[in-house]
């Protein structure tokens, strides 16, 4: 059953094309990396898949429901997709505990107590259980994102979205951000979505390869073919210039 | 000194309804200004037109001329005292203030802290009520205090409409002790017992928030 | 420094300040209050050749300020100048009158400042005023009346004395002082000037307007749907007012007015002004001397 679907889908900045008929299936349990050059719309496309863009044309099916419907309540399948961004953005005025604890309480309605248990164990899972009271100004960047990756997680997700997880952070911090990745990769029942430059991760944990540029999908392959031998130039070309970088 | 002993329960008289009058319109502007700061940052073109044509409306005419305005032409509908209309002028029109500075607020605020707290399930009132608000007031504050300040002069608006408060007891006291100048010199002191404090809390508060941060 | 202490040391440093602005306000009003007194009115006049006048510019027969011209007009400025060349007479010098609108509540501050000579505005002579200010003779008999819609059934100061009923006067009249002796019951609002109070009575915050009768029929002459009723309550005459002490000058003012009542300019004033008002006979107000 696929859990996200992008049928002939078109987003446009006013009179900027940024994705061009989009056609894309990825089935629950997935993981899929997505990548391309600069500007080259990926993440104008995973933003699409919560309703943080809008899209102008098409259909886009996420867990049964088409977000081009007016109907579609986004509250409802933001619950099952979380999102990590690249800059994090934790909420500044709570503590990493009540980052994760907050949507809970407010969306899912979860009990107090069991609300804490679950954001302590997440705590534990991503390594920071005694950073439980610190404000996000007193995190590293590296702790940050991994607060938030609990924050996602605490709601339970079905799917989970990251947008270039690792960039903003110093090279030493990747790898313990990368590693809670690669956990949440082994569950098998959740869906992901990753916009990354982190090719080694890629390898490691992707099940397909999407490569874009200019809005368009170039290149959707399994993860070995893509990297031992990509079908479209430009992938070919991309590849050569990040696992120089 | 007589001045002051002779009127002293007319002076305490205006003194209760010009706090009065403050309090109701710092409560009520704040409430109004805030929910007009947020119809200004809502994707809603015609929350931002209402919330746009409110601010300028309120914030552009003179407040006498909104007071005598609820003072002369609503009170033919709706009956209501000068004190009534004096206080819910202030209020509109102090509004149009904080929903600017509570607009700045929430747009000095990183989009990040919205898009973090929509993509984790929350609607907007409540991202804006517990993510971004509490962040935004915290930096408004020390505008926020200075429309207090100005909220509780301005109240000497309702001497013009017969409104009880210091101004108004004062105009009366200085006319019939032919005093003026000794009059107004307790009137103003009467002023600095409501704005001091304030000013020493709004100061407190700025001091306090700048420590959590 | 810690950061109590400094808080602290701010507080006081404020109450301090307002202290020492508050002191040195009262110390400026000492001085100019001081050098007030040694000031004789005739005396300035002489050496300026011109008395400076205050007059209302809002009060509709005495003094209304004409849009056009942004000069008032009414009985009380005529009366200043017809005093001012009357005294020039009298003293052998050249007067000119000039004039300075002056509020119910701001005139007599303005007199004790020597901002201006003299008060012609609608002013009644009471015994309070008259500790604070010298007086001349009255030159106009007021009195206080009421000024209520036609239809409101009131009839006179009894039909007010209830609670929900509110009077309306000016700030610092002697009708607002009276009318709690009248109608004790009644609330009273007090506003800035005649104007506001007719809008006031027009939106239906108040049922009349209780002050000087002269004052209520140039009201009534604007406003057709309104009239004076109750006869009048009180005699209040008025009087044009100056400085404490000033005896010179009020007894030239007491001499021209003598002068300007027997030589007819006083009666013609009366007929200018109040020769056409609905419900007023004029010549009730004519003196024959
Ligand atoms: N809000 C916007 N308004 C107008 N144009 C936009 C907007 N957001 C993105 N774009 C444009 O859309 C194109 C795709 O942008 P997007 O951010 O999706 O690229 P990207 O692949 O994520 O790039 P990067 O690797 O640098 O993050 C770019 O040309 C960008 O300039
Ligand atoms: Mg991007």
């Amino acid at each position: 059953m696929s859990m996200i679907e992008f049928k002939n889908v078109q987003k446009y900045y006013g009179d900027f094309h940024a994705l061009h008929d989009i056609n894309l299936k990825i089935d629950a349990g997935e993981t899929v990396v997505l990548i391309g050059p600069s500007g080259s719309g990926k993440s104008t496309l995973i933003r699409t898949v919560n309703g943080l863009e809008e899209i102008e044309d098409g259909q886009l099916i996420v867990d049964g429901q088409d977000l081009h419907d007016p109907k579609t309540d986004i509250n409802k399948i933001r619950r099952d997709v979380g999102m990590v961004f690249q800059h994090f953005n934790l909420y500044n005025n709570k503590t990493a505990l009540e980052n994760i604890m907050l949507a809970p309480r407010l969306v899912l309605g979860r009990e107090e107590a069991e609300n804490k248990r679950i954001a302590m164990e997440l705590l534990e899972k991503v390594g920071l259980a005694d950073k439980a009271n610190n404000m996000p100004s007193a995190l590293s960047g590296g702790q940050k994102q991994r607060i938030a990756i609990a924050r996602s997680l605490a709601m339970k997700p079905k799917a989970l979205l990251f947008d270039e997880p690792t960039s903003a952070l110093d090279p030493e911090m990747i790898g313990d951000v990368l590693d809670v990745m690669r956990d949440i990769a082994k569950d098998s029942s959740m869906t992901l979505l990753v916009v990354t430059h982190e090719m080694g991760f890629a390898k490691a944990v992707a099940d397909r390869v999407i490569f874009m540029a200019d809005g368009r999908i170039l290149e959707d392959n399994s993860t070995a073919s893509f990297f031992e031998n990509p079908r479209e130039p430009r992938a070919k070309k991309f590849l050569s210039q990040v696992e120089h970088h | 000194m007589s001045l002051f002993e002779q009127n002293f329960s007319v002076f305490l008289q205006g003194f209760g309804h010009t706090l009065l009058a403050s309090i109701f319109a710092l409560v009520g502007s704040l409430i109004l200004g805030t929910i007009f700061a947020i119809m200004q940052v809502t994707n809603s073109r015609t929350a931002r037109s209402i919330g746009n044509i409110y601010v300028q409306v309120f914030r552009n005419i003179p407040l006498l001329i909104i007071t005598l305005f609820f003072y002369l032409a609503v009170a033919k509908v709706i009956k209501m005292t000068g004190f009534t209309a004096g206080t819910i002028a202030l209020t509109l029109y102090t509004s149009a203030f904080i929903a600017e500075s509570v607009r700045a607020g929430i747009l000095s605020i990183e989009a990040g802290q919205m898009e973090g707290a929509r993509a984790n399930g929350l609607t907007f009132g409540q991202a804006m009520r517990v993510i971004i608000l509490p962040q935004a007031f915290k930096v408004a504050i020390p505008s926020l205090g200075n429309q207090f300040i100005n909220l509780v002069k301005n109240s000497s608006i309702l001497a013009f409409v017969g409104g009880l408060d210091l101004m108004y007891q004062g105009n009366i006291v200085a006319a019939n002790s032919f005093d003026t100048f000794t009059t107004y010199i307790i009137i103003g002191l009467f002023y600095l017992v409501i704005t001091l404090p304030l000013s020493y809390y709004i100061q407190h508060l700025e001091h306090k928030l700048k420590k959590n941060a | 420094m810690e950061k109590a202490k400094k808080r602290r040391f701010g507080l006081i440093a404020t109450i301090i300040l307002a202290l020492a602005i508050v002191l040195g306000l009262f110390w400026a009003q000492q001085t100019v209050a001081h050098n007030a007194k040694h000031q004789d009115t005739l005396t300035r006049v002489k050496k300026s050749g011109k008395i400076v006048w205050g007059t209302k510019a809002d009060t509709k027969l005495f003094g209304l300020m004409d849009t056009k011209t942004g000069q008032s007009e009414g009985f009380d400025v005529d009366m200043a100048k017809a005093v001012t060349k009357q005294i020039g007479k009298q003293i052998g010098e050249k007067l000119t009158p000039s004039f300075v609108t002056v509020s119910t509540a701001s005139k007599i501050q303005l007199l004790k400042n020597t901002n201006i000579d003299g008060v012609f505005g609608v002013m009644t002579i009471t015994p309070e005023r008259a500790k604070i200010v010298d007086f001349s003779q009255p030159y106009f008999p007021a009195g206080q009346s009421l000024l209520v819609k036609k239809d409101s059934g009131i009839k006179s100061v009894n039909d007010l004395n209830d609670p929900s009923k509110t009077v309306l006067v000016v700030v610092g009249t002697t009708a607002a002082q009276n009318i709690k002796k009248f109608a004790p019951k009644a609330k009273t609002i007090a506003l800035q000037d005649y104007a506001s109070a007719m809008q006031a009575l027009k939106a239906g915050q108040g049922q009349a307007i209780s002050t000087d009768n002269a004052i209520l029929y140039g009201l009534a002459t604007e406003n057709p749907d309104y009239q004076v009723v109750g006869g009048t309550l009180t005699n209040g005459p008025y009087g044009a007012a100056f400085d404490h002490d000033q005896k010179p000058m009020v007894d030239q003012v007491n001499q021209a007015i003598n002068t300007m009542k027997k030589n007819g300019v006083y009666n013609q004033l009366i007929k200018k002004w109040f020769g056409q008002v609905p419900g007023l006979d004029w010549h009730d107000l004519e003196v024959h001397e």
